[in-house]
């Protein structure tokens, strides 16, 4: 009853407060667009935004972490499942969460909560070449980048913080953080003052096959 | 088929079924380990020319068209949260003098790291990974059934019973392309490693030999007479004869996941003085590999390797060096994988005994199609041929250039 009346008042809140599209864009500054980036706006007055009861996925496929870059909210539960035919072993050492799991073929683990927010970066001890984020955000409005580095956020009118983040940038996270109002800005683009670090996703384009090693 | 070989492979089904019963029990409920298995049956139109399984001078496993249990093999590993892996590979084979037993069993140790400059170790008995052609599960080809002439020495021969180190460093935790391993070992046995290349020569086959196997030749006079070697016309190659410590130095070099490169030496530090009861002798055996493979796309690879080095027995009573290399193309259209390989090796001799020579030479061609029918079921067909040639045929009264060639249709079931 409690679950329906919060849904209720969220759902009535949402119809008398307007969303907004915000356009962000990301982009070196030789004008190349970057994507894969999680962007994020945190409102500056904060509502109680309840995580919606959703499990997302962080899978093993061909030996690679299925997304590579995960953005979820605070409270999430992750999943990791196995798609492989072959076992994994995924550890973080990231201060947001430091965990380990035995991943069996057939077997599936449990899922993870992720209450600490930044960067968790995915390892396996088996597979050294597997490389995987999960990037946790205190807000409910964030998203990735597509292929042309743009990303479009539904935001209710207000005040925000925009921040971005992606392994390769090495841009001080705080210099690339700024104030955003909504709706008096609609287009906005992010420029990286520094290069970005060296692609090296090749790593997921031909990755090991046989179950030894190889 | 025959009533013999229908009563003989009921005995094998027998046996395996006994074997795979031992293991479904161990990996039931409560008990975490992984267990992989794969079964290979075959029909093989062989070669004319009689196996060394059946004392014979040829290079090929099989001495007659015959079905078989070509392969029966079960992994049985787990991963503790502390590092700590094992992996143990029980094998079942028709042909050869130990028919089950282990091929490899190693125990290894790989603390959990996000350094950038990482170490692992494992001890136990295992292969160098000097191989890119035995990729799969128990160190099986997933390219060809028949290997290459290096790796069916490796195969039959080569096996460490030792403490490897491995200092590592994944490209991708420092943002390059480049990965790189440097593996060192130190070992003991292995001591009569050289002796089957240099009395039959090299040969291609897929039967690795089992922890205590026993790999048998012809009966060449100048190997088993009292007043010659006085040899048996056998190796046990396991076998500890000196006392000494072998070691091996290997590096791998990676470019994304793309290309790859593996150099190893190795040298068993033998004497070649030692000579046991039975009359096996320590063979100093020493040798450089080197590996190479590129991915032009995920779905087509070139690879090959070269083997070069040397061995002695006595008193210089055989002394050889030996050079083995392939090249191999392998495709992969959806579930089909056709692979072609050329292979070229050569023994020569340069010892004190004259009536006892070992030169040997030849090179072949192996072309293969596997299909894989869904995850467990795959069937395929190979067609190997070569020509080789061993001047100690000759104290045999045979000819010593001798032409073979073999065909099998095989059918596997792995899970």
């Amino acid at each position: 009853m409690l679950k329906f009346i919060i849904a209720l008042t969220l759902l009535s809140a949402a119809f008398f407060v307007q969303s907004k599209q915000l356009s962000i864009n990301v982009l070196t500054q030789q004008n190349m667009q970057v994507g894969n980036v999680v962007v994020y706006l945190t409102p500056k007055n904060p509502q109680v935004s309840p995580v919606a009861n959703k499990i997302e996925i962080m899978d093993q496929v061909n030996t690679q972490f299925l997304p590579h870059i995960l953005a979820i909210q605070k409270d999430t539960q992750v999943r990791f499942p196995n798609s492989d035919s072959i076992k994994h072993h995924v550890y973080s050492f990231s201060k947001a969460k430091t965990f380990e799991l035995q991943l069996y073929k057939e077997l599936q683990a449990d899922p993870l909560l992720f209450s600490n927010i930044g960067a968790v970066e995915l390892g396996c001890n088996i597979h050294d070449w597997m490389l995987g984020y999960i990037f946790v955000v205190d807000t409910p409005y964030f998203g990735q980048t597509d292929s042309h580095g743009k990303v479009t956020l539904e935001v209710p009118e207000g005040e925000y913080q925009l921040d971005v983040w992606h392994p390769r940038i090495q841009d001080k996270l705080s210099a690339l953080s700024r104030q955003v109002i909504s709706p008096t800005e609609s287009d906005i683009q992010v420029i990286l003052a520094s290069p970005l670090l060296p692609d090296v996703n090749q790593y997921e384009e031909i990755s090991g096959e046989f179950s030894d090693y190889e | 088929m025959n009533k013999a070989l229908k009563c003989q492979l009921a005995l094998h089904f027998k046996t395996l079924r006994l074997l795979f019963l031992c293991l479904l029990v161990m990996s039931g409920k409560g008990f975490a380990a992984e267990v992989k298995g794969l079964v290979q049956l075959n029909y093989v139109k062989a070669s004319e020319e009689s196996s060394w399984f059946d004392e014979g001078t040829g290079i090929l496993a099989y001495s007659e068209d015959s079905a078989n249990v070509q392969q029966a093999l079960l992994t049985l590993s787990d991963n503790f949260a502390n590092g700590v892996s094992y992996e143990v590979v029980a094998n079942y084979y028709q042909l050869g003098e130990q028919n089950l037993g282990i091929s490899q069993a190693q125990l290894s140790y790989k603390p959990l790291s996000n350094s950038k400059l990482r170490w692992r170790a494992r001890v136990g008995f295992f292969y160098p990974k000097l191989s890119l052609e035995n990729v799969d599960t128990g160190w099986l080809s997933p390219f060809t059934y028949t290997q290459s002439a290096v790796n069916s020495w490796v195969g039959e021969e080569l096996r460490t019973a030792g403490l490897e180190v491995t200092l590592y460093s994944p490209g991708r935790t420092r943002n390059s392309p480049i990965s790189w391993e440097f593996h060192g070992s130190l070992f003991k046995a292995n001591d009569p490693l050289g002796t089957v290349i240099s009395w039959r020569g090299f040969a291609m086959h897929d039967r690795q030999s089992l922890n205590n196997d026993r790999v048998p030749f012809a009966a060449y006079p100048s190997v088993i007479q009292e007043d010659r070697i006085f040899h048996p016309n056998y190796v046990e190659p396991y076998h500890e004869l000196d006392g000494n410590i072998g070691f091996y130095l290997g590096t791998h070099i990676e470019y994304y996941k793309q290309s790859t490169l593996r150099y190893y030496f190795y040298d068993n530090q033998a004497d070649p003085l030692e000579v046991s009861h039975e009359r096996l002798y320590a063979w100093r055996t020493k040798f450089h590999s080197l590996a190479l493979q590129h991915k032009f796309n995920g779905n087509t690879r070139v690879l090959g390797q070269w083997l070069s080095g040397s061995s002695v027995m006595g008193d210089r009573f055989v002394y050889i060096d030996f050079d083995a290399w392939y090249v191999m193309l392998s495709h992969k259209y959806k579930t089909h994988r056709i692979s072609l390989r050329f292979d070229k090796f050569k023994v020569r001799e340069d010892d004190i005994f004259p009536w006892d020579p070992n030169n040997s030479d030849g090179h072949g061609v192996t072309l293969a199609w596997r299909n894989d029918l869904d995850k467990n079921w795959q069937i395929g067909v190979e067609q190997h041929i070569n020509q080789n040639s061993a001047d100690i045929r000759a104290t045999l009264g045979e000819n010593i250039q001798v032409d073979q060639h073999q065909s099998l249709a095989v059918l596997q079931y792995r899970w």
